[in-house]
């Protein structure tokens, strides 16, 4: 290879030291902004908004309700959440396949945040040549000042973060005057600093380090890779062999490539790679070397892409199959788990009952001949509306229920514990048998629920 | 011209025990995650409060939580702790040539 040693000797490049990713502009950046603004934008907004008395988005953990704008799920609804997981998976799959590691690269909260706290740090120290030069500096005012300014925004958004965070598992409102007031519950301030110190040390130190070391996806990703992923690349057909040239000699004479060897890709790659020796598992994908490298060859003159989105195929000279059976059958799956939860959501049952048998007595013989059990119905009314309900029973001939009113009034996302007592005639059992306890709201027929329960009887 | 001053020396390439504190923290702490999330979908941790001798610190939702969250970190970091001691301490694999394909066939 005639390349320049030192780009073939990773030893001199960021790799093993601190890595200071150089500033960069270009469509792929602007893309990425645009990612970090939205979705840090909706995890600090969305617990600020409110859905007529409550906040909109509220896992309510102390209720055991988790409240999602009209919807409020239930423990009893928890398979709706590993459907979202099962979901969430297969888009991962489906994006992974596609375009590689496009979430890494734009969506993963350790991207984001990390974006979020390189931004402060270069508003607080300067491009990355000032970064270096700080660092190198002899301990001044100005160093101080500067260090210091940095750490105390990172710290200020960190605690952000974390307060924000909690302010999803309880009202962000309340904890917002508690916080003014100092008057936080152990586990609020708990994780409020449990999660926001995560925040420092993830995004303000361990960066990259965390995709290189500690994820799992990092490692399994490139099973779902094939010929036909988009991955980002170098065209090292195009490229090689690489050197510097003089601005305006032809270097096609000179057996010199497209790549003028600025060695911009890799200054300004977060994880310090060099994306020309190929992919690398580290790469996460950000496309910041696309942008510089468009840069560089707008400078001089060539065309943009001797580092692109590209597939294998494609750079092999064939043909580009964004369509193919992996894709299509990801999509598909999707779309069948997508529709499926979209109406299994629409039609859940929004009422349920609980049946719990009074502790204290078996069995208790009346007077008028009845055997006598009790129970705790519990009803549940999961709708946004209050609701009246009828409780009636079956299973034993002859079986009376007998409770407090002709209904019973369940307000919107509540529970009522009702004592139920079921009569039979004296003669209809010896022993147990099982019996259904059903609720019917007295509004709307066919919001339903039935619960099955023991009656026991004397054995004589 | 190296690209960065060589006098710095922030290492980027962690140490082994940075690393192992990583993998044996980051993956039982997602495990414990979705562990937590399962185990109080189905128990609500008051009604352990109704034993006979509850613990004081399940009387509210909340320390529940937490305490089943920790708890559920602690046993599968244990467990990644004893995968990663059994992983590091195994004898390295011989080397591919001195492997036959099928070892049944290769028996004399």
């Amino acid at each position: 290879m005639t390349a320049p040693d030192a780009t073939q000797d990773g030893g001199l490049y960021a790799a093993r030291q601190k890595i200071y990713p150089r500033e960069i502009s270009g469509r792929f950046q602007r893309l990425r902004v645009i990612a970090v603004w939205v979705l840090l934008g909706i995890y600090y907004v969305l617990p600020w908004i409110r859905w007529g008395e409550r906040q909109a988005v509220l896992f309510d953990l102390p209720a055991r309700k988790f409240h999602v704008f009209a919807l409020t799920l239930w423990p009893q609804d928890f398979y709706f959440l590993t459907w979202l997981l099962v979901i969430a998976a297969l888009l991962l799959f489906f994006f992974t396949a596609l375009a590689g590691r496009l979430f890494c690269g734009y969506a993963c909260p350790q991207t984001v945040w990390t974006e979020a706290f390189l931004w402060m740090e270069r508003l607080f120290e300067g491009s990355r040549s000032q970064q270096m030069k700080l660092a190198r500096a002899p301990w001044s005012m100005e160093k101080l000042l500067r260090k210091g300014g940095k750490q105390f925004a990172w710290i200020a958004f960190a605690l952000w973060t974390g307060f924000t965070f909690v302010g999803y598992f309880t009202p962000i409102a309340e904890l917002a005057s508690k916080i003014a007031g100092f008057s936080t519950g152990p586990w609020e301030t708990f994780w409020v600093l449990f999660y926001g110190g995560a925040t420092y040390v993830n995004a303000g130190f361990m960066r990259e380090q965390v995709c290189k070391y500690m994820c799992p996806y990092a490692r399994f990703q490139s099973a779902m890779f094939d010929h036909d992923t988009l991955i980002i690349t170098y065209d090292d057909r195009r490229g090689e062999p690489r050197g510097a040239r003089k601005k305006g000699t032809d270097h096609k004479a000179k057996g010199l490539g497209d790549c003028v060897d600025c060695t911009m890709c890799v200054q300004v790659c977060p994880t310090g790679i060099d994306i020309r020796q190929g992919l690398q598992y580290e790469c996460i994908a950000c496309a910041a070397c696309i942008d510089a490298c468009d840069e560089v060859m707008d400078k001089v003159g060539y065309p943009r892409g001797l580092i692109r989105y590209d597939t294998q195929s494609g750079l092999e000279g064939q043909r580009k199959r964004v369509l193919r059976p992996r894709t299509l059958v990801y999509a598909t799956l999707l779309a069948v788990l997508v529709a499926g939860f979209a109406v299994t959501l629409s039609g859940r049952n929004v009422v349920g009952i609980d049946v719990i048998r009074d502790r204290n007595a078996l069995f208790r013989e009346r007077p008028d001949e009845t055997i006598e059990n009790v129970y705790n119905v519990k009803i549940l009314n999961k709708d946004g509306h209050a609701h009246e309900f009828r409780v009636t029973g079956s299973g034993i001939p002859g079986l009376v229920v007998d409770y407090a009113g002709p209904t019973v009034w369940v307000g919107p996302g509540a529970v009522q514990s009702v004592p139920v007592r079921v009569r039979i005639p004296e003669d209809a059992l010896e022993g147990g048998a099982d019996i259904e306890l059903a609720i019917e709201a007295t509004d709307a027929p066919e919001l339903t629920a039935t619960g099955q329960a023991r009656f026991i009887a004397p054995t004589d | 011209m190296p690209l960065l001053d060589d006098e710095y020396t922030g290492t980027v390439r962690w140490p082994r025990l940075r690393q192992d504190v990583a993998i044996v923290t980051w993956p039982s702490f997602l495990v414990a995650s979705v562990a937590t999330m399962i185990c109080f979908a189905f128990i609500d941790p008051v009604l352990v409060g109704n034993d006979d001798y509850p613990p004081p610190a399940f009387a509210t939702r909340m320390s529940g939580y937490a305490i089943g969250f920790f708890f559920f970190w602690l046993i599968s970091a244990l467990s990644s702790l004893l995968t990663l001691y059994l992983a590091r301490t195994a004898h390295p694999e011989p080397p591919e040539t001195d492997k036959p394909d099928d070892w049944t066939r290769s028996a004399p």
